[in-house]
């Protein structure tokens, strides 16, 4: 299909939904040269003249027999079709009843239909069936044309040259050779001139290659000086480098050393100074003087005031009893001497006064008691074993002093 | 190694690594313990220390007369600091068996306990995992000097040992009120310390032994023991005032807990004092450099003489000091680097102000192997600052720097011929300030271990703040 090319629209004409194109004939015979690809234009297609074209309707067109515009039929031709098909059968039917029959054969004879042509023809029901085939031939490639062979024209004419009527062979043929042979030996003399030329110049590229060769060795020579060079180099720089570090490590070390060192001088003494402030290291004189000693020298006091205490006490009762048996005695002798006047009043008054005052001594001392006793405790203050014995003495203690002036009194 | 040829050269970096990982004081405390357990194999007993960790841990005593709150005390401790607390009450229970019947048979009979059982059991307990890895809060013991050297004999001391005091007469008031829980063995108080839950109100009961007469007998026996056993434990001791709400108290404990002792590692001050305008970073930088010896860094002197003196890095410089813009991080970093990467800030120290100003700078100076350890910030607000700079002014004829209010000039004459700074003027001081204040956060936030300093105050009290600042070692943040 040629492509739709859209065309200019100009005002009055009008365009072609698609380009006109004259319409291809086809060939007879398929061309065996041209390769049939789908979709190749053919730009030079046979044309043929449509005026002769046999595809073409010719003659007005109106009373032509056309197909129906759509394929399905009409249903009113389809209506009518039936009808005349009906009415087709119903004349048959009709005309076989009217058509003029025999009349019907008499008992005992059969009607028998017989032929009555010129010639017989046999009838059978089984009717003669003969296939025919016909097949046209397969397509024919061209057969190619019939050598053309011109038809012969002009006249012949033949002709014949003898010896001797052109050259002569001794004669001409002497420049001819001169001339052969001398090229030949010029060539032959150039080929040896180059030979030798070759042969000289290998000889010299030869001495040349020598030359080379003694230049490559010495270059090796150097190559591998130069390379024992650098990797005598190589490692002395890596031995140095090595040895660089391990300076440097070892200064480090020192100088780690060095700094730790004086970083940790002051550790000794401080860790000893942090124990023994803490406690840890005390001095065993004194702890044994304080945990050893003190308490059994407070028990000793302790024990010493305690029978102080109680000689006292002793001594207190004592008194008291020698008081109250004078007082008894000096009662009774006052009972019996009444009027002795007031010189024994006086004497008893003086002596009531001496047994208050020896009362009041006796309380006097045991105050005074008292009074040294906290003192020394207040003066000793850890003696911590005696925590509880000295608390067990407190209670102890007061009772004894409340106990005293209770009895005084 | 020769002194001329090869001169011995330590890296600063050994000292600076030493100094990050406390290396003095780890290898003091390897020693004493050394010293303590005398092992057979000392090398595998020093490994098996160093992979147990546990140098850092705390190790709190707490004592004090009964009803001066060293029960809630000890426990807020041993909470925040996450360690083990000890009683004398838990280690009788927690104590062998055999021990503990015999401890409550003797207490049953209210005899006094020997030193040795108590000794012995605290020992136990101490050698126990959870003591050694998380530290150990010890309350109430030891309750006797003869108790203190025990313990001390046997190498267990505290590192810090807080002493809770309080008068008498506030402790018997105190010991009427007090109750506890018997579940939890949590001590409330009817005034002070009232439980919220109405379960834990039902259960609670009085305090043992709480009565007049016994808390008299009781504090008659801690005052004759208090003192001598504040004497084992001098080196490491501290009395709080006990008459304080339980918060004040709490407060001033770890402010106490947290402070380490002097160690006597050697190490090399590098201080970084930050501040804005005016806090007086200048003057407390000299006040320290004249006083220990190390190099003073002013960033801005710096610059301004790698300007003068057309160095490199001041050519580079001046175009952005010529016209008054901040200079590009990398500029200021090289001519700091080159200052203190000398050899005499190295071996002595040194203490810069005025730098960094952003993060992105201390995270660079930490980088190049400069990075500070100390870091004080000096507050001064606003006013203070202003004040301080605007009424300060020069006598351009005696060149005499004097101040209105903190140091007026003599005569009259004086006064009328002095000179202000261009930069002394309200407008740019509080532009100053401005920029400091933009980027303090941020450095705060990177500088966690920086110490904040009122620096209203005269200069030499506040040269005193951190003279102990910088000398003491840097307190442990819980």
């Amino acid at each position: 299909m040629a492509a739709v090319l859209p065309q200019q629209s100009n005002a009055g004409t009008y365009t072609f939904a698609s380009q006109p194109r004259a319409v291809k004939q086809r060939k007879k015979y398929r061309d065996p040269l041209q390769q049939t690809e789908v979709g190749e234009e053919d730009a030079t297609g046979m044309y043929g003249n449509i005026m002769y074209d046999r595809r073409i309707v010719r003659g007005n067109t109106y009373a032509q027999h056309t197909l129906p515009a759509h394929a399905q039929p009409d249903p009113i031709e389809i209506q009518r079709q039936q009808e005349n098909r009906r009415r087709a059968i119903a004349r048959k039917r009709a005309k076989d009843q009217l058509r003029p029959r025999s009349p019907d054969p008499v008992e005992g004879r059969k009607h028998i239909d017989v032929q009555t042509e010129l010639y017989l023809e046999e009838l059978s029901d089984r009717v003669e069936e003969a296939d025919v085939e016909c097949q046209t031939d397969a397509f024919l490639d061209r057969p190619p044309s019939p050598l053309f062979i011109q038809a012969k024209t002009g006249v012949d004419i033949a002709t014949q040259i003898i010896e001797g009527d052109l050259f002569d062979f001794d004669v001409e043929v002497k420049p001819i050779l001169e001339v052969i042979v001398g090229k030949t030996v010029e060539q032959s003399l150039l080929e040896v001139m180059e030979e030798e030329e070759l042969a000289n110049l290998r000889q010299q590229q030869r001495a040349f290659e020598e030359l080379r060769n003694a230049e490559l060795v010495e270059q090796q020579r150097l190559e591998e000086q130069e390379r024992r060079h650098r990797e005598e180099k190589e490692r002395r720089m890596k031995q140095q480098r090595e040895v660089l570090r391990k300076e440097k490590e070892t200064a480090e070390k020192i100088a780690a050393r060095a700094f730790a060192q004086s970083y940790l001088a002051d550790l000794v003494p401080s860790v000893f100074g942090t124990l023994s402030d803490n406690g840890y290291f005390y001095d065993p004189v004194e702890r044994d003087v304080e945990q050893g000693f003190l308490p059994w020298l407070m028990e000793q006091v302790e024990d010493q005031l305690e029978r102080n205490q109680h000689g006292r006490m002793v001594l207190d009762g004592m008194l008291r009893e020698v008081v109250a048996k004078r007082i008894e005695l000096y009662r009774k002798l006052e009972e019996m001497a009444p009027s002795q006047g007031p010189g024994s009043h006086s004497a008893s008054a003086i002596f009531g006064d001496k047994l208050s005052g020896e009362l009041a001594a006796t309380a006097t001392t045991t105050e005074s008691e008292e009074g040294e006793k906290p003192a020394e405790e207040a003066a000793e203050q850890p003696p911590a074993t005696e925590g509880t014995e000295e608390a067990g003495e407190a209670p102890e203690q007061t009772p004894a002093d409340e106990e005293a002036p209770a009895a005084d009194e | 190694m020769d002194q001329t040829k090869r001169p011995l050269h330590i890296p600063p970096e050994f000292a600076m690594y030493a100094e990050k990982h406390g290396l003095f004081d780890m290898y003091k405390q390897l020693i004493e313990q050394l010293i303590i357990n005398r092992p057979e194999d000392p090398i595998a007993f020093l490994v098996d220390l160093l992979n147990r960790d546990t140098l850092d841990v705390p190790q709190i005593m707490i004592l004090g007369p009964p009803a001066a709150g060293k029960r809630s005390i000890s426990k807020m401790v041993a909470t925040k600091l996450r360690c083990t607390h000890l009683t004398p009450e838990n280690l009788v229970q927690e104590a062998d068996p055999k021990l503990r019947d015999q401890i409550e048979d003797l207490m049953a009979k209210k005899a006094t306990v020997p030193t040795e059982m108590w000794v012995s059991a605290l020992k136990e307990r101490m050698k126990m995992f959870d003591c050694v890895k998380k530290g150990w809060v010890l309350e109430g013991f030891p309750q006797t000097r003869e108790q203190a050297l025990a313990l001390q004999e046997l190498g267990i001391y505290p590192k810090h040992c807080v002493v809770l005091d309080a008068p008498d007469t506030v402790l018997i008031e105190r010991a009427a009120g007090k109750r506890v829980d018997p579940k939890t063995g949590d001590v409330y108080h009817t005034t002070f310390e009232w439980p919220s839950s109405a379960e834990i109100q039902g259960r609670l009961e009085e305090g043992k032994g709480q009565n007049e007469p016994e808390m008299v007998e009781k504090l008659v026996e801690y005052h004759r023991h208090s003192d001598a056993i504040g004497r084992c434990f001098a080196s490491s001791i501290k009395v709080i005032n006990a008459d304080q709400p339980k918060a004040d108290v709490f407060s001033q404990a770890l402010a106490f807990l947290q402070s380490q002792p002097r160690s006597n590692s050697p190490q090399t001050p590098r201080i970084v004092l930050l501040g804005p305008t005016g806090s007086g970073k200048g003057v407390q930088a000299s006040l320290l450099a004249n006083k220990y010896n190390i190099v003073k860094v002013s960033c801005g002197q710096l610059i301004k003489q790698a300007i003068t003196q057309e160095t490199k890095a001041g050519l580079a410089a001046k175009p952005y000091v010529e016209k008054d813009r901040m200079m590009p991080d990398g500029i200021v970093l090289n001519i700091l680097k080159e200052r203190l990467c000398q050899l005499d800030c190295q071996t002595r120290g040194w203490v810069l102000s005025g730098y960094p100003r952003t993060r992105e700078q201390a995270e660079q100076l930490g980088k190049a192997g400069l990075a500070p350890n100390r870091v004080f910030f000096l507050e001064v607000p606003n006013d203070s600052v202003i004040e301080r700079l605007t009424q300060r002014a020069t006598d351009p004829v005696t060149g005499e720097r004097y101040h209105m209010l903190y140091n007026p000039p003599p005569t009259q004459e004086v006064k009328a011929r002095l000179d202000r700074h261009p930069q002394d003027q309200e407008e740019a001081v509080r532009k100053r300030l401005a920029q400091y204040h933009a980027y303090v956060e941020e450095i705060s936030d990177y500088y966690l271990d920086a110490q904040h300093v009122i620096a209203d105050q005269d200069p030499h009290t506040v040269f005193e703040c951190l003279e102990s600042m910088t000398v003491k070692p840097l307190p442990k943040r819980y």
